[in-house]
């Protein structure tokens, strides 16, 4: 082929490359189309949160009010709450002094059952609860990791993740012949409306690549969660609970506010989020497992599990997450958009709509070579100098 | 039929646009993660605007030309 430059792949690689792409995409897209719809809105999860629940606040007292210990505000908690279990004390730093606890009805309740009350640190009173699950981002939540099927869900969407990956690398391959000739950025409003949706798919498409391919790598990786936190846990938890072997389970429990003291000094600069209690199923049965944050915009998204022994009140390990873990946590924000505050959801929106605008118009282009007919060279549309075809859509 | 010179430019045509893109948005999606808020906000918010406005100014030049 005397035209074989690396620009121009033989045609017989070129045909590969478009039953990739055609193929890629005709797998995911419906699925892509949902989870753009159903991440649209949660990225302002926050936002919707806020404005369709009240938020609990903290009493308006003097910042030199006293404040009680983290104890006496679990025992305040089981003191009002008799049959049911108090199973993990939590905080936020956009909220201070108030400190929540998950009760669940077991001891062990999963955690969609565990409902949230939160307690000022300083007068003792109950300022608002938060339900278990339910609520409308939960659902789009649920509905977007994994169709709301579990496991399986989250394994077919990871899937499909790959496959969106793998359309938009041949699609790449398939549009350079024809950037070649037009050169980018050319939209063909005069012509059919084939070409119209043809031109804006790739100039949105190239346009939005490298985001789309860090969200769908993100997104991906995110599908690798279980799997990753149980990998781990495999690997940790034997020789953590090794030392107990055959000895019973403790009666006695340590102070919860000695065990965070103990945390912080294991990694100092660290802050404590929660501390999940040894009867709960997020921990171990022998300790207080306690997940602290850095602080600044990029560790205080990186956690790292302290794990304080609840009889003896000391820290038994406190390492860091393994390199797998650490990428699973840092493709958190690049996924969700949700660290650069409100003008950069924003723009993750708009770009979730120049997304479901590329997938919208790939079907469209699928559908339209369909009804133009067999017997088509695909290289006919990509030529700029093809005549309109026969279908000439009314404008 | 291989010119050099044509492949070079062919090269050029395809890629200096979409690979300025792609930097521009790598850097708006990582200033404010590692940088924080402040300025490296500002880059993050400025550069992940270009791929949105350079869309914009091509659907508007089709529409006009």
């Amino acid at each position: 082929m005397p035209d074989a430059a690396p620009l121009n792949p033989p045609k017989a690689a070129l045909k590969r490359w478009r039953l990739v792409h055609t193929w890629a995409s005709l797998v995911c897209t419906v699925f892509m189309l949902v989870l753009c719809a159903t991440g649209l809105p949660l990225i302002f999860r926050d936002e919707i949160d806020a404005a369709l629940s009240a938020r609990p606040h903290a009493a308006a007292l003097p910042d030199t009010a006293p404040t009680k210990s983290v104890d006496a505000i679990v025992a305040l908690g089981r003191a009002r709450y008799p049959s049911r279990h108090v199973q993990f004390v939590f905080w936020d730093p956009s909220r201070p002094h108030l400190v929540g606890l998950g009760v669940g009805t077991e001891a062990d309740s999963a955690l969609e059952n565990v409902e949230r009350v939160f307690f000022d640190d300083r007068t003792g009173d109950v300022m608002g609860t938060a339900p278990a699950a339910g609520g409308l981002t939960s659902f789009l939540l649920d509905l977007h990791r994994n169709l709301c099927t579990g496991i399986v869900g989250d394994l077919f969407l990871g899937l499909m993740a790959l496959a969106f990956l793998a359309s938009l690398v041949s699609g790449i391959v398939v549009y350079t012949p024809l950037a070649q000739r037009m050169g980018f950025g050319i939209v063909r409003r005069a012509r059919a409306a084939r070409l119209y949706w043809l031109d804006l798919h790739n100039l949105v498409g190239t346009a939005t690549l490298a985001w789309a391919l860090v969200v769908g790598a993100t997104g991906f990786m995110n599908t690798l969660e279980a799997p990753f936190f149980g990998l781990w846990s495999q690997t940790t938890t034997p020789a953590l609970l090794e030392p107990y072997k055959g000895k019973p389970l403790p009666t006695k429990r340590s102070s919860i506010d000695a065990a965070v003291v103990a945390a912080r000094a294991a990694l100092p600069g660290m802050t404590p989020t929660s501390v999940g209690f040894p009867e709960s199923r997020f921990g171990s049965p022998r300790h207080y497992l306690i997940w602290m944050h850095g602080s600044s915009v990029l560790t205080a998204r990186l956690f790292t599990p302290v794990l304080v022994e609840a009889e003896t009140g000391e820290v038994a390990t406190a390492r860091q997450f393994p390199w797998y873990l650490r990428a699973l946590e840092l493709s958190r924000p690049l996924h969700f958009g949700d660290y650069g505050g409100l003008p950069l959801k924003i723009l993750w929106a708009l770009l979730d709509v120049l997304a479901i605008v590329v997938l919208g118009s790939g079907a469209y282009l699928w559908v339209a070579r369909l009804r133009a007919g067999a017997g088509r060279s695909p290289a006919d549309e990509l030529d700029p100098t093809t005549p309109a075809p026969v279908t000439r859509a009314a404008e | 039929m291989t010119r050099p010179d044509a492949t070079r430019d062919g090269l050029a045509r395809v890629f200096a646009v979409p690979i300025v893109l792609a930097l521009l948005t790598f850097v708006g999606l990582l200033a404010a993660l590692f940088g924080g808020p402040g300025i490296y906000e500002w880059v993050s918010w400025v550069a992940l605007t270009a791929p949105v406005l350079l869309i914009g100014f091509c659907v508007v030049r089709g529409r006009l030309g």
